[in-house]
């Protein structure tokens, strides 16, 4: 209470000035209709300035909620974003699938997959695909990109993820087939000697074969629809018995630039492997 | 109580010339319409600075209240006379450098030059001119107009108000 009436004791004077000023200006004021409407008019108007005066400041003090608020939405839209742009991408991936399949390619059903990470400097290279066994990925699927170039083979999955043998890896064996000029079909054997990632060995080629370099090999695989390409022949030679051709063949696909391939399962491979078994009691 | 009659006297003859003179005189509108001697303030202005702060702000509002109803001024008299009184002590430091607090006004009245107290009253006219007229109209619309009137009534108030300042200073402070 002292302190109150000390402080009043302080400030009287202005409190008396401001007292008696209001007097007057209201007296002045309310003199006439014009002085009235003027001095309502500057009232508001200066009103209105210190009321935005401190909404500006009220708002810049609320600025670090404003901002944490942006940025937890900035968060989520891009979570959203991102989500799209996942599907976008499957999409895009599933069109690849649709484009490379064609009329021949009835017994085989085809769909895509993103090259999650791959090795191209070893002699057991491999690839890891983005599509598990969640993804109906089996082992023994095919493997090529969506210009048809032979990639490899699936040998094993997991949940998410799928690990292809490609061409270069040193275990790798399959079918291969040259087709002469005059369509005539000659069968040989894919392997890689570990010399070059960007080179395999085509083996067991027919002496019958009109070779030449620059010839195409296609895959011959029950694993494989036609016209999937391993290579052209750059070079080659005969063994020593005259009996049959080896050749160097330049790979298609660039094995470690691949990024987006297509999976090619064989509906009848189940029981094609059956038959062969059966075959070999 | 005695020693401040001479300060009563010189209120009510400053009033009374600025009621029944300088608002009598009929110099035409033309003229009027520029210029509007006001001495009024002076009475203010040349109080003792011994004084406390409220009773200068009681004065200038019983001064400004006699002239609302005398001349009808409905409280624009005393609403722009209020304000000088709450300035009076920057007014005379910032234009003679000398603090009111520091002596009496008689003794540092008649201390300062000629320059130095023309200085004091014609910028404390011109800021009282200013604020009434401005309070006056409420607009800025003819800033020109407005602008001339204020300088031509402050010089016509301070060129009357000159004698009245010599003539308080050489009668009463002097005595």
């Amino acid at each position: 209470m002292h302190r109150l009436v000390e402080f009043f004791r302080r400030i009287y004077v202005v409190l008396i000035f401001l007292l008696l000023e209001g007097i007057a200006l209201w007296q002045y004021a309310t003199s006439s209709p014009y002085t009235e409407a003027k001095i309502f008019a500057r009232t508001t108007a200066i009103g209105g300035a210190i009321s935005g005066m401190v909404s500006d400041v009220e708002h810049f003090f609320s600025l670090p909620e404003e901002n944490r608020r942006l940025t937890r939405r900035v968060a989520e839209l891009e979570a959203v974003r991102v989500q799209e742009e996942e599907i976008i991408a499957s999409m895009m991936l599933d069109s690849l699938a649709l484009k490379a399949y064609s009329e021949q390619d009835a017994n085989f059903r085809f769909s895509a997959a993103r090259v999650s990470s791959s090795t191209s400097n070893r002699k057991r290279n491999y690839i890891i695909l983005d599509r598990g066994a969640g993804d109906c990925m089996k082992v023994n699927m095919g493997v090529m990109t969506p210009e048809r170039y032979m990639v490899g083979y699936v040998t094993s999955c997991s949940e998410h993820y799928s690990v292809v043998e490609p061409i270069i890896n040193d275990k790798f064996s399959t079918g291969g087939r040259l087709i002469d000029s005059v369509a005539n079909n000659f069968y040989c054997s894919i392997t890689w000697d570990a010399k070059s990632r960007y080179h395999a060995l085509a083996s067991d080629i027919s002496v019958n074969v009109d070779i030449a370099e620059g010839m195409t090999i296609e895959v011959s695989s029950e694993r494989m629809p036609r016209g999937v390409v391993v290579g052209t022949i750059e070079s080659y030679d005969i063994n020593s018995a005259q009996t049959a051709y080896s050749a160097r063949v330049k790979l298609a696909a660039d094995m470690s630039a691949v990024d987006n391939v297509i999976v090619v399962e064989s509906v009848h491979y189940d029981e094609i492997g059956t038959l062969i078994k059966d075959d070999e009691k | 109580m005695y020693k401040y009659m001479s300060y009563v006297w010189m209120s009510l003859a400053v009033l009374f010339v600025q009621i029944f003179i300088l608002d009598n005189i009929n110099i035409g509108a033309s003229v009027a319409i520029w210029m509007r001697p006001m001495i009024f303030p002076l009475i203010v202005l040349l109080l003792p600075t011994e004084w406390k702060m409220i009773w200068v702000i009681v004065v200038a509002y019983v001064t400004g209240y006699i002239m609302d109803i005398s001349l009808g001024g409905e409280g624009l008299y005393a609403a722009t006379l209020l304000p000088i009184a709450v300035i009076r002590p920057w007014l005379l430091y910032l234009t003679t450098h000398r603090s009111l607090e520091a002596d009496g006004q008689s003794h540092l009245l008649l201390r300062l030059n000629v320059r130095q107290l023309m200085t004091y009253i014609a910028a404390a006219l011109l800021v009282h001119h200013a604020l009434f007229f401005f309070m006056e109209v409420l607009s800025f619309g003819d800033v020109v107009r407005l602008m001339l009137t204020i300088v031509l009534s402050t010089l016509m108030s301070l060129l009357i108000g000159w004698f009245v300042v010599r003539l308080f200073i050489s009668k009463v402070l002097v005595k």
